[in-house]
């Protein structure tokens, strides 16, 4: 395999169940350490597109690489935030960062260190020994939002982890993970339907179409950070992106 | 956390709302006095064979005297205790185990849940007469037919509760690559756990029914046989004392099963406190 200067690259992925059309050739590429966000009317097959990255679905046709090679979740690190905020509940906060790197049998030492990192990032320490339920909402996706990083994942995928939040702690949490994304040099991946979260959010914005899902547009959102959302150029971004999801 | 001398404003509302909660720590009591004086009444009747409270109480200074077969009411209760506790022992072993089997893995399920579910509709009092001519009378056959009768809602619990855990929970074990053995014990164990203590808080007053009925039938000690013992010889206040021993144990038993799950699940604690 020739070094790619891409992180991942999808090629024509295809994704048919029976006769319904769900997604039709999509291609792009991410680079590493970028952040990228889709944005697409709601069900026009998002979770779907997931679903073929994290290889619960296989795909009809084309094929997901990263670093070149077809992806493998055995093989490469991937790591997930859901929509819905899911702790696992009997486990404390600190016991839940740890899950998946204790998963991946990892040297203790290697843990520790890890999630001493994320818990001080995150401003966990006091919740630590706290059981989810126990907690809030936002500071249950915090948990979440950590125990991904905590893999230092080739990719992270975020499902609209914001979906259900109100605009404060929405605003709140997006600062939060810019904040991990830059001291973890990560790559995401994050989808949402909230144009403003993307425009504010993104390096490049994805812009996808009704089912069949195509991409209709790759655009990049070079506005400086910290982002403004009342500055012209950033609601000129908005106003576009929302007119090329309106406009069929 | 509100600090614990600093004076609380509270206003008329809220301090007949405080009241209103109360009552909820009153009126247990209040339908035990209530339960009671029935009692008087019912037994007050010459006509009626109702043995009085008084008269249970009699009983029960009588029995501290002079123990029934060399055992004392306590003797009686810990003979019936013992039994209860070699057969959960047994049966949450092997019926957690058995339920995690059928729960999770399907063939195993194909293979041995048809069996269970039939073998689960055989009452365990019907085992006693089989059970006897195998073992005679001694004390396995009553341990034995107990552990029948407490293994069937721990099977059937851990059964549900492993093979219905909830899809986001397995969504993680698999986002995070958990192999098959993680997924069982990291992810399917343990959201499992509250599914399991029903079944062992269920087993546990099974097991106590079952082991009444099986001292009825034979033997020289234990509850079942002073109720059995009462009936024979017309002495009607000791059942009633019996009953309300069983009453009593059975009720201290839900409690201790209670105060484990809150200890070894604490997550299962709501969200109040």
């Amino acid at each position: 395999m020739s070094e790619s200067q891409y992180k991942v690259e999808v090629q024509g992925l295809t994704k048919n169940f029976g006769s319904l059309k769900v997604l039709n050739n999509i291609s792009f590429n991410i680079k590493k350490g970028e952040f990228v966000c889709i944005v697409g009317p709601t069900g026009c097959g998002k979770t779907t597109f997931l679903n073929l990255l994290t290889r619960i679905y296989m795909p009809t046709k084309g094929d997901l690489l990263i670093d070149g090679e077809s992806a493998d979740p055995k093989k490469h690190n991937l790591a997930f935030v859901f929509q819905e905020p899911s702790a696992l509940p009997w486990k404390t906060v600190e016991q839940n960062l740890r899950f998946g790197l204790e998963l991946k049998k990892l040297p203790k030492a290697e843990i520790n260190e890890r999630v001493e990192h994320i818990i001080k990032l995150m401003g966990l320490e006091q919740f630590r020994n706290s059981y989810p339920h126990q907690l809030s909402v936002s500071t249950e996706q915090r948990i979440i939002i950590g125990r991904a990083f905590a893999m230092n994942p080739d990719l992270l995928l975020m499902d609209e982890p914001y979906g259900q939040m109100d605009i404060k702690l929405r605003f709140y949490l997006e600062d939060e993970v810019l904040r991990l994304w830059k001291e973890t040099g990560a790559t995401v991946l994050f989808i949402t339907h909230n144009i403003e979260e993307a425009v504010y959010l993104a390096e490049r914005v994805l812009i996808l179409s009704n089912k069949p899902t195509t991409i209709k547009e790759d655009l990049e959102i070079n506005l400086p950070r910290p982002r403004d959302v009342t500055s012209p150029e950033f609601i000129e971004k908005r106003q576009y992106v929302t007119d090329q999801i309106k406009w069929w | 956390m509100r600090k614990e001398h600093e004076e609380i404003f509270l206003s008329e509302y809220e301090r007949k709302e405080l009241l209103r909660n109360r009552i909820y720590g009153v009126l247990p009591v209040l339908a035990i006095i209530l339960l009671i004086c029935l009692w008087f009444a019912a037994s007050s009747n010459p006509a009626s064979k109702f043995p009085s409270p008084m008269s249970v109480w009699e009983r029960y200074l009588k029995i501290l005297e002079k123990p029934i077969k060399d055992l004392g009411l306590m003797g009686h209760i810990w003979a019936s205790l013992k039994r209860v506790f070699i057969a959960l022992a047994f049966a949450w072993l092997l019926g957690i185990s058995f339920g995690i089997l059928i729960g999770w893995n399907k063939k195993a399920n194909a293979l041995l849940g048809p069996i269970f579910t039939a073998f689960r509709a055989v009452p365990p009092l019907a085992w006693v007469p089989l059970v006897t001519m195998w073992f005679g009378i001694g004390e396995f056959p009553k341990v034995l037919i107990v552990f029948v009768g407490a293994l069937m809602p721990v099977v059937v619990n851990t059964q549900a509760g492993i093979a219905n855990v909830q899809k986001e929970y397995m969504d993680i074990g698999t986002i995070f690559h958990a192999n098959e053995w993680q997924m069982l014990t990291e992810i399917a164990i343990p959201s499992a756990l509250d599914a399991i203590f029903a079944g062992i808080r269920n087993s546990t007053s099974a097991g106590w029914m079952v082991v009444l009925a099986a001292e009825m039938l034979g033997g020289k000690s234990g509850v079942g046989f002073l109720i059995v013992r009462g009936m024979d010889s017309g002495d009607y206040p000791l059942c009633l004392l019996s009953m309300i021993c069983i009453g009593v144990v059975g009720y201290l038993l839900a409690i201790v099963i209670q105060f484990l799950e809150r200890i070894i699940c604490p997550w299962t604690a709501k969200k109040s406190n």
